[in-house]
Parts: C-alpha cells; structure tokens; sequence
C-alpha cells in the first residue's frame, strides 16, 4: 500500500497496521505519536486502527528543544 | 467576630519597632511592601519627614508629571439611616434634611459644568426612600450626559446594582472602610447595614466587578490606630491591584477633625503624622493616585499639592444644593478650605503645577 | 508577603528545584543528560519532530524516560498559529504522559519573538482542556494578567531573545509582571551567565528556564550545575530580602516647612 510519510513517498508492505509501520521504520512505539491526516491517532486506538492507500502520515517523537 | 483575611490583616507588621538605618532603608526599596510600608509610619521615621517628602515628589513627578487632577463633589441627599457616631448626618443628629429634585441636580451639574469641572463625585447617605437606587441611577445618568467621570460616594451595594449604574454611565465608586479595625468599627456603626463591616469590605470588588473603572479607597482618620488602619488600607489596595488589574484605584486621606454633632476622634492624626502617611503611601505605590480633599486647610493642601498627592477636590459644598443656590445649613463636614476654583489653579501654577480637569473621555464608554 | 514557600508550585505539582533546563542545541544526548543531573532539574522541556528513520537515536524518550526525578515538558515549538500549537500540545500530551506544556510560537524564523496574540490564543484552549500551561511571553505585563485570568499555571517572559545571551534586558518590564502576578513568573530565554539566573530570582522570579547558556557553554555540565547555584542564590537572597539602595535625597530647599 502507498502512504506518505513524514512528506515522503512510503510504500508499506505490511497489513496496515500501526505496529506493522513502525516496525517497518524501525521506531519504538512507546515513543512515537502519530497523525494521519491532519487527525491525532491516540495510541489507545492503535490495535484496531487501519491505514488506507493514500493516507498522508506523520511519525513524531520527542527531540532535545528549549 | 470574623477573622479578617489573610489578604488585609495588618498584624504581622504591627508592634515591630524600626530603627533609624531601618527607616533609610526603606526610603530607598526598590519593590516596596508592607514591611516598608511599616517602617515609613513607624515613630522612628517621623524624623525623615524631609527625605520622605523629597522621595515622595519625585516619584510623584515621575508618575504624575507636574500635575494635579481637579474634582468636584455634589451632595445629593442629607437623608441618612444610618447611625455613624462620627457624622453629622446621621440618622439621630437634628439636622434639616434634603433630598434634591432631579431638576435641581441637573442645575447643580450645569454650574459644576460651567466651572469647568469633568469629574464629579456624586454623595449620599446610607440607602433610604429620599434616596435610593432608582434616585442615584437618574442623578447619574444626568450627571453622565454632561460630565465625563461621574463617580459615586454612597451605600455599598449588589454588583447587579453597581452594573446598572455603570451602564447608566458611572465611572467610579469611592468607598472608604471607614476603619479595618473591626471592634472600633462595630463600635462607631451603631446601627444598620453599615454594621456589617464585611459587606462593606467586599463593595468595591463588587463595584469592580460589575463594570466600573475606577475605585476609591480610604480609611477615616481618627478612629482607631492610624497605623493599623493604614497597613490594611494598603493591602486592600495590592489585593485590588492584583484582582483587578484594569481597574484604576485611588487612595484618599480624610481626617476627622471637628465633625458637625461635636464628635472626638479617639486617636487624632495631626498633620505631621498625615504627611507621613501621605509621603509613605507615594512611596509604597508610586502609581496610584494620592488624593486630599478640602477637608484640609489651604496651607497644608498648598504644601501637598505634588509632595504625593495628585488629586484634589475644590471649590467643595457638602451642603446639599450649595452650587446653584447659597445653602447655610450644616454639612457632613467643616470645608477647611473655601476658596474658588481661580484661586486654587491660580495657586497650583504658582508652584508650577498644571491643574488637570478631565483625564479621561466619556467618549470611550459604550452604554451612556 | 515574602514568599516563604520552598517548593516550586505549579498546576498542583511541587518541584524543589527553581530551574527548568531546555534539552535543545547539546553535542550529544550523554552531554545533556550529565548536565540535567548535574543541574538537579525536575522539569525538562522537550520538542515534537518527525521521526527520522536514518537517526534513530535522535530519540530523547529513552534516555530521559530513565531520569526517574525528571518530568517532561512538550513545547510547541515549530507552531506558526494557535490551531498548530494546540495540536502539537495534544501531540506533546499523548507522547509524553505529561500535562505540562510549554506554548512558544515564534512565527518569524530569524528573531523567534513571541507571537503574543496566537500564544493566547492557544493557552486559553489548552487551559480549558486541563493542560498545565507555561507561555512563553514577550515580557508584558497586561498579557501576563490576561494569561493568568485564562488558567495559565505560570507566565514565562523572555530576558532577552531566545539564544541572544542579551541577559535581563528586561528586567523593569518583569519586576512589573512579578508585582501584580498571582501566579509563579519564570524568566524564559537570554540569560547567559548564572549570576543573571540569581538576578532574577532575586528579583521576585519562581523559577528560570534555561538552554543555551548551558548546551553552549564550553562545558555544559559544570555550566550546569553552575546555573543551579545561581538560581539557588538568587533565591536564597529573596528569602533574606536585600538591603535597598539608598535613595535618601536632600533637598536645596525644605518641603515640609509649611507643616505645623
Ligand atoms: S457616614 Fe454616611 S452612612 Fe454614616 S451617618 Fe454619615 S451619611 Fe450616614
């Protein structure tokens, strides 16, 4: 399936799953947040949660800021 | 007897003496608070009169420039119930009592006008059927027609009242607890609402609450110890600041000296001891205006006039119809100083001060 | 009244220590996290970033998710408008547990002042959604009040411009805002030196936040704890209240003559 991610062409060859994508990218799910687009996706709707084809995501984490 | 909150209790500055390099210090604070407030009025600081004035003027030029705001007061109605041991109109002194017609205020207004007057303080009594809420509404909306600030001088109220009033067009609410000393005031209110010392206490926030700009705070010198009654008075004033910080506040002075009804303050100010307060007050909020109204004699208001304070009554009738008409009954108070408006301005730019008639438009006050 | 509380308060939490360090600008993560030791902080401020798969260990969750006294403060730095920083607090809110927010939106790129109208804005909303809300401010004190009557749990006004190191420029506009503030006020960006950090507090300040000043320092972590002495004096001498200046003028002429 073919997402945006973070502004760049992805194309994601698991089912579609949050867990699925962030194993694929390789980031720790404790420490990620998520859009889709445009919408927060709370971590507690993560299990049931789809993605479409053409979704447009964004992977966030935390780094060092004043 | 309810506590007084912690907000306005003076106690903890009380009966702490100050030593002379106490009081220097203090002259010089750069965030002033009570503890300075205390050492200003404290014995000891009653040898730096003379630096506590200098500070005094400067800083009320610094604030203020060289001015002094000018206002006027319009007794209403001498009609009182209340029972204040102190004043000459309460409701058991034989006094002859008047209430003004409404066509009778609107002519007082227009001699005020024509002096030049723009901030009229509007007086009377404890609420009573010659003068109740309806009444003052119509005196304020005359008033409010012709007059920029129209301020109010009378009994505490709802805020839903005080609303109406603002939205009638009144500007400011001048309301003096009297004493914060609540064993003197239960004894000096003898009777009626004015009893309830907290109902008072909460006026001006509700005042402010409901819409007006500006609130006039005192305590009646004379009654109880003045430096009991000054510490709370300040605290009143920073806890106002600090909740209402749109409001403009005003402190005021007054002295009882030889009330009409033969009335003794228990713990007299004499005028050293009120330039000290005045001085310590400018020094302890710089930017609050000071005010001193004829109650005082000329001599003294000429020496204050920028030395702290920056607003002034004059030309003052507390007589009830004193502008339009010649009154000779009694008023609330001896006036001490009587001279006219030419005299006084012609005073003030002696001393190279520009007496100020309106600072503030009624043109920016949405319901009139 | 003297302020004779020690603990730090804000929206119900305590915090003993009166420094917040900003996580921004260290050469390398261990750097920063010896220097939140070293400092003692309580509160850190972090920042929201797209994931970068090439650099994943960018990620700061898991070296501060291991400072047990540490809790976590999002910005919402990046947000050019209220709607973006109220979501990047909601962003900040999910990822980090953590109810504290710092609003900062600084829509000029170059200068990063404060957008006062868009910061109030989007503290009255988080306010009313139950974030615990820090403004970054422009040292003014009629939007402090207007800040602290829409729920903010402190106001935090700049010394000078974020990373100019231009001090407590100021400092006249914050001595206003501490005088009428019922709330703790934090001076938030400039201070460059530890003695500016006691300067503030002994101003009246709750609290100071701090990031450049240590991530540049020649060595961070004893600027660190440098900074958290600063602070620990500044505050020590409010306690103890400074001796004020002298300001005892005489006069050419008497003032007070016509007294009796
Ligand atoms: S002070 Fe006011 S309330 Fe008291 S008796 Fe005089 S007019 Fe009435």
């Amino acid at each position: 399936m073919f997402l945006t991610v973070n502004d760049e062409n992805y194309e994601h060859h698991g089912d579609g799953t949050v867990a699925a994508l962030l194993t694929e990218l390789g980031a720790t799910p404790e420490h990620t947040a998520l859009t889709v687009n445009g919408e927060l996706v709370f971590s507690k709707d993560w299990k049931v949660f789809k993605f479409n084809g053409g979704d447009t995501v964004e992977v966030l984490t935390f780094v060092g800021g004043g | 007897m309810q506590t007084l909150p912690d907000w306005l209790n003076p106690e903890p500055w009380l009966n702490r003496t100050f030593s002379a390099s106490e009081v220097r210090q203090a002259l010089g604070a750069e965030s002033p608070d009570e503890t300075t407030l205390a050492a200003l009025l404290s014995p000891a600081a009653a040898d730096f009169l003379e630096p506590m004035a200098a500070r005094a003027q400067a800083l009320t030029r610094r604030h203020f420039g060289r001015t002094v705001q000018l206002y006027i007061p319009l007794y209403l109605s001498s009609w009182c119930s209340g029972g204040c041991a102190y004043c000459g109109f309460a409701a058991d002194r034989q006094t002859d009592r008047h209430a003004l017609a409404l066509a009778a205020v609107e002519k007082e207004i227009d001699a005020i006008k024509a002096m030049g007057f723009e901030e009229i303080l509007l007086l009377t009594g404890e609420r009573c059927a010659q003068a109740d809420l309806d009444y003052l509404r119509e005196c304020v909306h005359l008033a409010a027609q012709k007059i920029h600030n129209v301020a109010i001088e009378v009994f505490p109220m709802a805020e839903a009242e005080y609303r109406s009033l603002a939205e009638t067009g009144g500007t400011g609410v001048t309301l003096y607890q009297e004493t914060y000393h609540q064993e003197t005031y239960d004894r000096m209110h003898r009777w009626g609402p004015k009893k309830d010392f907290f109902q008072r206490l909460d006026a001006p926030t509700r005042a402010l609450a409901g819409g007006f700009r500006f609130a006039g705070l005192g305590a009646l010198l004379g009654l109880a110890d003045p430096r009991y009654d000054m510490l709370a008075l300040y605290r009143h004033v920073r806890h106002l600041q600090k909740t209402f910080w749109r409001a403009g506040l005003t402190v005021s002075f007054p002295r009882i000296r030889h009330e009409a009804g033969g009335f003794i303050p228990p713990h007299p100010v004499d005028e050293k001891m009120l330039s000290q307060i005045i001085f310590a007050f400018r020094i302890c909020l710089p930017d609050v205006p000071l005010v001193l109204s004829t109650r005082e004699g000329a001599a003294f208001r000429d020496g204050m006039a920028g030395l702290g304070i920056n607003k002034m009554s004059i030309a003052s009738k507390t007589t009830v119809g004193g502008y339009s008409d010649k009154g000779s009954e009694e008023g609330q108070f001896d006036i001490s100083d009587d001279r006219g408006l030419d005299e006084f301005c012609a005073m003030l730019r002696g001393k190279k001060l520009e007496p100020v008639f309106k600072n503030w438009d009624g043109v920016y006050r949405l319901t009139a | 009244m003297k302020d004779e509380q020690t603990s730090l308060k804000l929206g119900g939490h305590e915090f003993k220590s009166r420094l917040i360090l900003g996580t921004g600008k260290f050469s390398d993560i261990e750097t920063m996290v010896r220097a939140i030791e070293a400092s003692g902080t309580e509160l850190v401020t972090v920042a929201l970033r797209r994931f970068n798969r090439d650099k994943p260990s960018d990620d700061l969750c898991a070296p501060l998710a291991k400072l047990k006294n540490v809790k976590l403060m999002p910005n919402t730095s990046g947000a050019m408008n209220s709607k973006e920083a109220v979501r990047a607090a909601q962003l900040g809110r999910e990822l980090s547990g953590s109810p504290f927010v710092k609003v900062e939106i600084h829509p000029n790129p170059h200068h990063l002042m404060p957008d006062a109208i868009e910061t109030y804005l989007a503290a009255k909303e988080l306010a009313a959604d139950g974030f615990i809300v820090l403004p970054y401010i422009p040292a003014d004190p009629v939007l402090a009040k207007k800040l602290e009557d829409v729920g903010c749990a402190a106001v935090m006004p700049l010394g000078a411009a974020i990373g100019s190191g231009g001090g407590l420029s100021t400092a006249d506009m914050i001595q206003l805002i501490i005088r009428d503030s019922n709330i703790p006020v934090i001076v938030d960006a400039g201070l460059r030196a530890p003695s500016e950090a006691a300067r503030a507090m002994e101003m009246g300040c709750a609290a100071v936040l701090v990031n450049s000043a240590i991530a540049a320092a020649k060595n961070p972590v004893a600027m660190a704890r440098a900074f958290a002495l600063g602070v620990e004096t500044g505050y020590a001498a409010r306690q103890a209240g400074l001796m004020p200046k002298s300001a005892v003028a005489v006069a050419t002429s008497p003032l007070t003559s016509f007294l009796k």
